[in-house]
């Protein structure tokens, strides 16, 4: 399988050095065959996400303190009042 | 040293009874932890004064807990309030969380004392903590080697006499590969037996948080406290917890034991196989039945994680965007911070599996991908499944080899194969435990894997304990053996 590194780490939201650009996209292709012997075995159809049962259970609707404001606020690199400050969302023209 | 050689429960025992001051035992720690932890660079953060202040509070308190005076090392992906915890990785370097995980307040409560949070590859991604952002931590045994990973700096803690037990997690074998590296006890527990709130997420349906200590009794203790219900993690089983201490050293069942066949055993280390063929003699010689057993479906089982964690892992990893906590890059848009900050802060081995995660869960690719390997992991837990209806439990080596060289593994696929013997266990959500079963010929720990069903701890520690005692893997690299006392003590 051949893997479009520019088109994955825009996915996920990463730049690239000039090295990983170079070593990145044969390690992931041998990682990726490596991965390829799934298909040797046979499987059913099923997906599940989780192998112990749990049953699901239903919380009680109760209020219940949270973190306090100040202690979270403290932990952003950038404030403003009561605000968590980021640089601007849009472009300007 | 005298009272860093000392076993967890013996020292406790000593605390409760008022013979040995908590505080005397912090000190002594704290002395050695100095002196010995300029070579093996376990701790990314030492807690000196919170430690010596929790230490003369228990003192001075008459009621002790079930842990007084336990000097326990936390894994530095597991949140501590106050206390920096940076899972490994630049972009929490400054990281200080405004709450404690599950785990630390159910150690706390019962008076164990924190000493420090250990080194780890960053958010828990390599099998050598040579992944770490900050420093790579060394073996113990041997400097010049890995301690294992990802939880290496736990590892390293404990069988240096660092800390007396230490808690990490295991993802794909993070608990139990170090233990085998180092020569101790690790436990990871079924999936659900034990709370991840404030456990820093990698691959949220493998992790696990479990013990790792100098021997089976240590870690039954601690799996006693940490175990069982917690509201704040919906993926904690509501299911009581027996007290683990019971019953160990009264193993009266007979049992059979599963063992590989030797195809599973191709192409790993010699000695390895050679002391893990011993450990079937020693379960004969004892009478059990030994079933040799086959598990085709193992061989997927590697490249099945790989898809899974990874993919798990590019999902949890996108919370890293510089907003709320941790890292911010300076940029003029928020696009840009975004991607300045990612780019910054995690280290090459955290991209490459960001990037293989994304790959796996992107169009095109998922049912290839993502979608065959949750069906492969079916297959996988079948197996086991069925496995544990003719065996009581299943006995692997933990790792394919001893511990490797520092900067030996330049291969990923290399180093992604001492997962081998571990993550089919985490696939399928088994409990598994490592304990040392021997050394190499040039003084290098093995470690012995013990799988059982899900959620019977209490006969896995039975039976690992009732194996401790016949293997007596006595001496370690201090000369002490697992009760804490020197060898020719006694």
């Amino acid at each position: 399988m051949k893997v479009d590194l520019e088109h994955l780490s825009r996915l996920a939201n990463l730049e690239l050095t000039e090295e990983e650009r170079k070593i990145l996209p044969g390690q992931m292709e041998k990682i990726i065959d490596w991965v390829g012997q799934l298909s040797s075995l046979a499987t059913g159809e099923e997906e599940k996400y989780h192998q112990v049962d749990f049953s699901l259970r239903l919380e009680e609707d109760e209020v219940r303190p949270s973190l306090p404001q100040a202690e979270v606020l403290a932990m952003a690199p950038e404030k403003q009042g009561d605000f968590v400050k980021v640089p601007r969302v849009f472009r300007e023209k | 040293m005298k009272y860093v050689e000392l076993g967890l429960r013996e020292a406790v025992d000593l605390v409760r009874n008022g013979q040995v001051k908590a505080t005397e035992i912090v000190e002594s720690y704290l002395n050695h932890i100095e002196s010995a932890d300029r070579e093996i660079k376990a701790y990314l953060t030492l807690a000196a004064d919170r430690a010596l202040s929790r230490a003369r509070e228990i003192d001075a308190r008459k009621d002790k807990g079930r842990l007084a005076g336990a000097v326990v090392a936390i894994k530095d992906n597991i949140v501590t309030r106050g206390l920096r915890t940076t899972c490994g990785s630049r972009i929490l370097e400054n990281f200080v969380p405004p709450y404690d995980a599950t785990v630390v307040e159910r150690l706390e409560a019962e008076d164990a004392i924190i000493i420090g949070k250990t080194n780890m590859d960053e958010f828990a991604m390599g099998s050598s903590t040579e992944n770490s952002a900050f420093f790579p931590t060394r073996n113990p045994w041997d400097l010049e080697r890995v301690p294992g990973g990802s939880r290496g700096g736990s590892a390293a803690a404990v069988a240096g006499l660092e800390a007396m037990a230490a808690l990490g997690s295991d993802t794909g074998g993070s608990v139990r590969q170090p233990a085998g590296f180092c020569g101790i006890v690790g436990l990871k527990p079924t999936y659900g037996r034990v709370s991840r709130y404030g456990l820093v997420a990698f691959a949220s349906s493998l992790d696990q948080i479990g013990p790792l200590a100098r021997s089976v009794e240590d870690c039954a203790l601690i799996t006693s406290v940490i175990a069982g219900f917690d509201r704040r993690d919906s993926t904690c089983a509501d299911r009581p917890v027996p007290d683990y201490l019971d019953g160990l050293g009264n193993f009266q069942e007979k049992i059979k034991v599963g063992f590989l066949g030797e195809a599973s055993l191709k192409g790993i280390n010699p000695e390895v196989a050679s002391s893990y063929r011993r450990v079937q003699e020693l379960i004969s010689g004892l009478g059990f039945e030994v079933v040799r057993m086959d598990f085709p479906s193992w061989e997927v089982a590697l490249p099945c994680y790989y898809i899974i964690a990874p993919s798990e892992a590019s999902s949890n990893l996108a919370r890293y965007d510089g907003v709320r906590y941790g890292l911010r890059a300076g940029a003029a848009e928020l696009a840009d911070m975004y991607v300045r900050t990612r780019t910054q802060g995690f280290g090459s081995e955290v991209k490459r599996r960001i990037l293989l995660g994304t790959f796996a869960l992107s169009s095109g690719y998922y049912d290839a991908c993502y979608a065959r390997a949750t069906r492969a992991r079916q297959a996988i837990t079948a197996e086991l499944q069925a496995a544990f209806r003719r065996v009581d439990f299943i006995l692997t080596p933990t790792t394919p080899e001893p511990a490797f060289k520092l900067g030996e593994k330049q291969d990923p696929i290399a180093m992604y194969l001492q997962d081998y013997f571990t993550v089919a266990a985490s696939l399928a959500g088994v409990p598994g435990i490592s304990i040392p079963c021997g050394l190499t010929g040039n003084g290098l720990p093995l470690g012995l894997q013990v799988l059982s069903e899900p959620f019977a701890e209490n006969r896995l520690f039975k039976f690992a304990f009732l194996l401790e005692n016949n293997i007596k893997f006595e001496n370690n690299m201090y000369g002490i053996n697992t009760r804490g006392r020197r060898k020719n003590e006694n």
